[in-house]
């Protein structure tokens, strides 16, 4: 059941109909099972194979960080370690099962080989639970959480399950931390009207990303990738510079419909992008893409890393950035393409370090006529052309396939001029999307703009409304799934 | 104290209390609180476990952990 579908508006209705009848609102319980229900019947849309193993992790984390409080309350250092670290390698076990066995199978065998000793790996046939990859995060993040002592353990087995499948954020993220989440379930929901208006302004923002922009941008990239050969080199440039924006409008556009969808709900869940293109170095980039994601693993690896290291000055910071960004590349998917991705931006890091430019946070001010400043702009568009580069990495099959797209991009039809390759309105829309993303870059989402004294007009409000409806009716791509389901 | 604070995250009229958390401040992310942990270290010439670091929430609890280490 896709997010942006007719099948998931109707689910979604019946959900808000029964979490806000008068019934349900007089206790919280009755709501968590609800929203329980809801949840699990929304992954059984997706995959309903995968439902016991969902609710199998879920249990055992529950029970883990019940021995994790329980040793943690009588001062039991030792036994608090050892239960972490029970759940930690438990949901890093549900990963490598079923997200990296193969890969690290035929890894293995093929440098056994090439060491000279015979050793093959029949490919097993494993079905990657939906979604995997985000709530085993959840999972993590509670026993450790719970063993840092940051979270209350949750008060039943209900409230922890329903944190993690609450289903706006099952499939593809954003990764909800306990500590924020899941006191909001100790709450009753009741409906908060411009919550719920500023929820469905999201949606809507998030809609146009997905439906006008990345999907259609999905056309070009999608083509050029599949045959670089058949197409002249301009446009594989074209190409590659417009995979950023498909990746940013597709996975952005997700993730505001996912926010938006819990905002209906009167629930806050983590942002995940904040204007990612107007980053002016690469440290900033990562501090404005997939934030839940980055922010994640710096609390849970780059930090211990960093703090274990931080006798080794800057050796010490490069090493653990490094080996955190390679992470992020093997989190994304069981490819070197995704392992050489991360070390790649791990790379680009060590110059911002050499020149203590790591960690400096820089506020985005406007120039002269509202303009970004000549200087940021310059840096903007010199990072976005490495993460260009490295974005490549992401889209490419495997290494090879990265290396063919480069081989194509080495002929002398690189000089001539490009074509478009896709209707003009496309390019409106990539135009739209970057000149909201300069003007609101303070702001959670673009249409939140109605909210300044500009927008007063509730025709100028419902105007907007009306010409991005009107846009994704007229101007759909091609139905493309979602980037990021496939983690 | 309140001057390693205010050099490491170079804020001059930084009020530091003991309820101070990182969330508090724009210039205090990990990065800035690895250079604090370094500071501090090396001025009272202690050295924190990783569990202390990471279960401190504020100031105060940083600093309880300092009075604990030099007695």
């Amino acid at each position: 059941m896709v997010v942006n579908s007719l099948a998931f508006a109707a689910f979604f209705a019946v959900v808000c109909i029964g979490m806000f009848m008068p019934w349900m609102m007089q206790k919280v319980v009755r709501q968590n099972v609800w929203l329980l229900l809801s949840s699990y019947t929304f992954y059984a849309f997706a995959d309903w194979r995968m439902l016991p193993l969902l609710l199998g992790a879920t249990a055992l984390t529950y029970f883990v960080g019940k021995q994790i409080n329980r040793a943690v309350q009588t001062e039991k250092w030792a036994a608090a370690s050892f239960w972490t670290t029970c759940g930690v390698v438990s949901g890093v076990a549900l990963l490598l099962i079923f997200k990296y066995l193969n890969f690290f199978g035929e890894s293995f065998a093929a440098l056994f080989n090439a060491l000279g000793l015979r050793c093959s790996w029949t490919t097993l046939h494993i079905v990657v639970p939906v979604g995997v990859s985000f709530f085993t995060f959840k999972l993590i993040s509670y026993v450790i959480d719970l063993h840092r002592q940051r979270i209350e353990e949750a008060d039943s087995f209900l409230q922890f399950s329903a944190y993690v499948a609450f289903f706006p954020t099952l499939m593809s993220g954003p990764i909800d931390r306990p500590g924020r989440f899941l006191p909001q379930l100790t709450q009753i929901h009741h409906l908060d009207y411009p919550k719920a208006v500023d929820g469905c302004r999201q949606i809507l923002w998030g809609i146009f990303l997905k439906m006008c922009v990345a999907d259609n941008l999905a056309l070009l990239t999608d083509s050029a990738w599949t045959s670089p050969d058949s197409f002249p080199a301009s446009r594989l440039v074209v190409a590659a510079l417009l995979f950023p924006l498909q990746l940013y409008a597709d996975f952005g556009g997700y993730s505001h419909m996912a926010i938006g969808v819990a905002k209906i709900l009167n629930f806050d869940v983590a942002i995940n992008f904040k204007a990612p293109f107007l980053a002016r170095n690469i440290a900033e980039f990562w501090q404005r893409w997939h934030i839940s994601l980055t922010s994640w693993l710096t609390d849970y690896v780059f930090m211990p890393l960093n703090i274990g290291m931080r006798g080794w000055g800057q050796v010490g910071l490069a090493l653990a950035v490094i080996i955190n960004m390679v992470l992020i590349g093997f989190w994304h998917g069981a490819d070197w393409s995704f392992g050489v991705f991360g070390l790649y931006f791990g790379l680009l890091y060590i110059p911002l370090i050499v020149r203590g430019k790591f960690g400096k946070k820089k506020r985005i001010n406007a120039g002269a006529h509202g303009l970004p400043r000549a200087e940021d702009f310059v840096h903007m568009l010199g990072t976005y052309c490495l993460v260009t580069i490295g974005f490549m990495l992401f889209k490419a099959d495997d290494l090879s396939s990265f290396a063919h797209y480069w081989q194509a991009l080495a002929r002398p039809s690189l000089l001539s001029l490009p074509s478009l390759g896709l209707p003009v309105f496309t390019y409106v829309g990539v135009a739209m999307l970057m000149g909201c993303e300069w003007l609101c870059r303070d702001r959670e989402h673009p249409l939140q703009f109605v909210h300044g004294p500009a927008m007063r007009s509730r025709a100028v409000r419902w105007a907007i409304y009306y010409v991005l409806i009107l846009c994704i009716f007229l101007f759909q791509g091609e139905t493309q799934q979602f980037i990021y389901f496939q983690f | 104290m309140t001057d390693i604070f205010q050099d490491i995250l170079d804020v001059d009229d930084l009020e530091v209390t003991d309820s101070l958390k990182a969330d508090d401040v724009d210039e205090w992310d990990s990065l800035s609180h690895i250079q604090l942990i370094v500071a501090i270290e090396k001025h009272w010439k202690i050295k924190f476990n990783a569990r202390e670091i990471m279960t401190w929430q504020n100031v105060g609890q940083m600093v309880d952990t300092i009075v604990q280490r030099i007695g």
